[in-house]
């Protein structure tokens, strides 16, 4: 899965605007949008959300994440989850399924509507970091001891997506590497297909019989 | 994004082979040190040190492992395949000691694959030759991931020198999963661009095209 997929699928997560313009409610398939007044906060798709500012140059239209809110209402709340994740061993919940995608989307779009947004920026990034090498930590040790299944319990999908592909290949190694091990597995003879396979490579005839008595072989 | 125009066949790692896969293509070349049980009518040719027609019993040399793993059988015993010295008591002792120091790239490179296919042949260690394979892997995960995660827009061929081809694989897919987010976090994701195909295609003279 490409990161750009996932970030598709964040654009769906609803967001609060604040509307410097006035619209009736919009009817759409995901749901009903609206009405828009102005200075009213109102909760709207991202995707929906950042159109405004770009198309209609509404100045001063305002993205919001509830927990995005560091600067007055919610202070300190990223650095809080900050120090939580840092201390525990396990992953802690995060403020939304797609934090890393919706900071990024909306400190892009909207940097300037959004108080202290470097500050958002470089917590996420803290954030991500740790998550990231903890990650990475319960991975070896999911290999190391040779565990079968595991628990994803608050890891989100773009963390999920960056380990993804390193991950499975390595379990199928190492499932086939244990397999080896299992008694009679796929033990014995070697099958046909295989010589068969390396005669044909070399132009050689398929062999009939014991091939050291074979005459093709021998080239006579 | 890498984008190739066709998909490798990844190698089948265990005792079977992938057909399609080029790596287990080359690890089937491997030579393996064996001594024959019988004699080996006019095939004298395949050994160069002596000059006779027939390959005696009791011969030491080498054989491809494609060929050991087929002339190889429990009950007429026609050759016996001896361990290749990688996979012998002196050298399990220092994989289980420390897997992260040893080279394996010099020492396989195909040092996993051969070694499952070891297990074809009949030997009492081979318990031993598949427990100490898997602790050699699990041991150099970490390594392998840590470096694979991190090493962005550098040069990762110090890194992969010492790696076994299948920890190599494992590294590729490490850093398209890295690159991948890099690249989307820098907002280059969301960049069209042309299709590699496209872009070779027109460095082709047209002449070289057209039959």
């Amino acid at each position: 899965m490409d990161p750009s997929e996932v970030e598709f699928l964040a654009e769906k997560e609803v967001v609060k605007i604040i509307p410097n313009f006035s619209l009736d409610k919009v009817y759409l398939i995901g749901g009903d949008l609206g009405p828009f007044n102005p200075g009213l906060p109102v909760g709207c798709p991202r995707v929906a959300g950042s159109e405004p500012k770009t198309e209609t140059e509404v100045s001063g239209l305002f993205l919001l994440h509830g927990w995005m809110l560091v600067s007055t209402v919610h202070a300190d709340k990223l650095e809080e989850m900050r120090d939580l994740e840092r201390k525990e061993d396990a992953f802690t919940p995060v403020p939304s399924p797609y934090y890393m995608e919706l900071t990024k989307l909306l400190l892009n779009y909207a940097s300037d509507n959004i108080p202290k947004a470097d500050e958002i920026r470089t917590l996420v990034k803290d954030i991500w970091d740790t998550r990231v090498a903890k990650l990475r930590l319960s991975a070896d040790s999911f290999i190391s001891q040779m565990e079968a299944h595991a628990k994803l319990d608050n890891l989100t999908l773009m963390e999920i997506n960056t380990i993804r592909s390193f991950l499975l290949d390595s379990l199928n190694c190492m499932y086939k590497l244990r397999s080896n091990l299992q008694p009679g597995s796929s033990k014995g003879q070697f099958t046909g297909l295989l010589i068969h396979k390396n005669l044909g490579r070399l132009g050689f005839g398929l062999p009939h019989g014991p091939f050291v008595t074979q005459k093709t072989f021998l080239g006579d | 994004m890498d984008t190739q125009s066709y998909l490798p066949v990844q190698p089948g790692v265990g005792m079977e082979e992938n057909f399609l896969s080029l790596d287990d293509i080359l690890l089937s070349h491997e030579r393996l040190p064996i001594r024959t049980e019988c004699v080996f009518p006019r095939l004298g040719f395949l050994e160069k040190s002596s000059d006779s027609q027939d390959i005696p019993e009791g011969t030491k040399m080498e054989l491809p492992l494609w060929l050991s793993k087929g002339l190889y059988e429990r009950k007429r015993r026609v050759l016996s395949v001896e361990l290749p010295k990688v996979y012998r008591e002196g050298w399990r002792t220092v994989f289980n000691a420390d897997p992260n120091v040893v080279d394996l790239h010099k020492m396989g490179p195909y040092y996993y694959g051969l070694g499952s296919q070891m297990l074809h042949f009949d030997s009492p260690e081979n318990p031993e030759i598949g427990q100490t394979l898997l602790q050699t892997f699990i041991g150099r995960f970490r390594r392998t991931m840590d470096s694979s995660q991190n090493a962005y827009n550098e040069d990762t061929s110090a890194l992969v020198e010492r790696l076994d081809c299948l920890e190599k694989t494992l590294f590729k897919s490490g850093q398209s999963g890295l690159n991948g987010f890099q690249s989307w976090e820098k907002g280059q994701a969301s960049q069209l661009t042309a299709s590699s195909l496209v872009l070779n295609y027109r460095k082709r003279k047209m002449t070289d095209v057209q039959p």
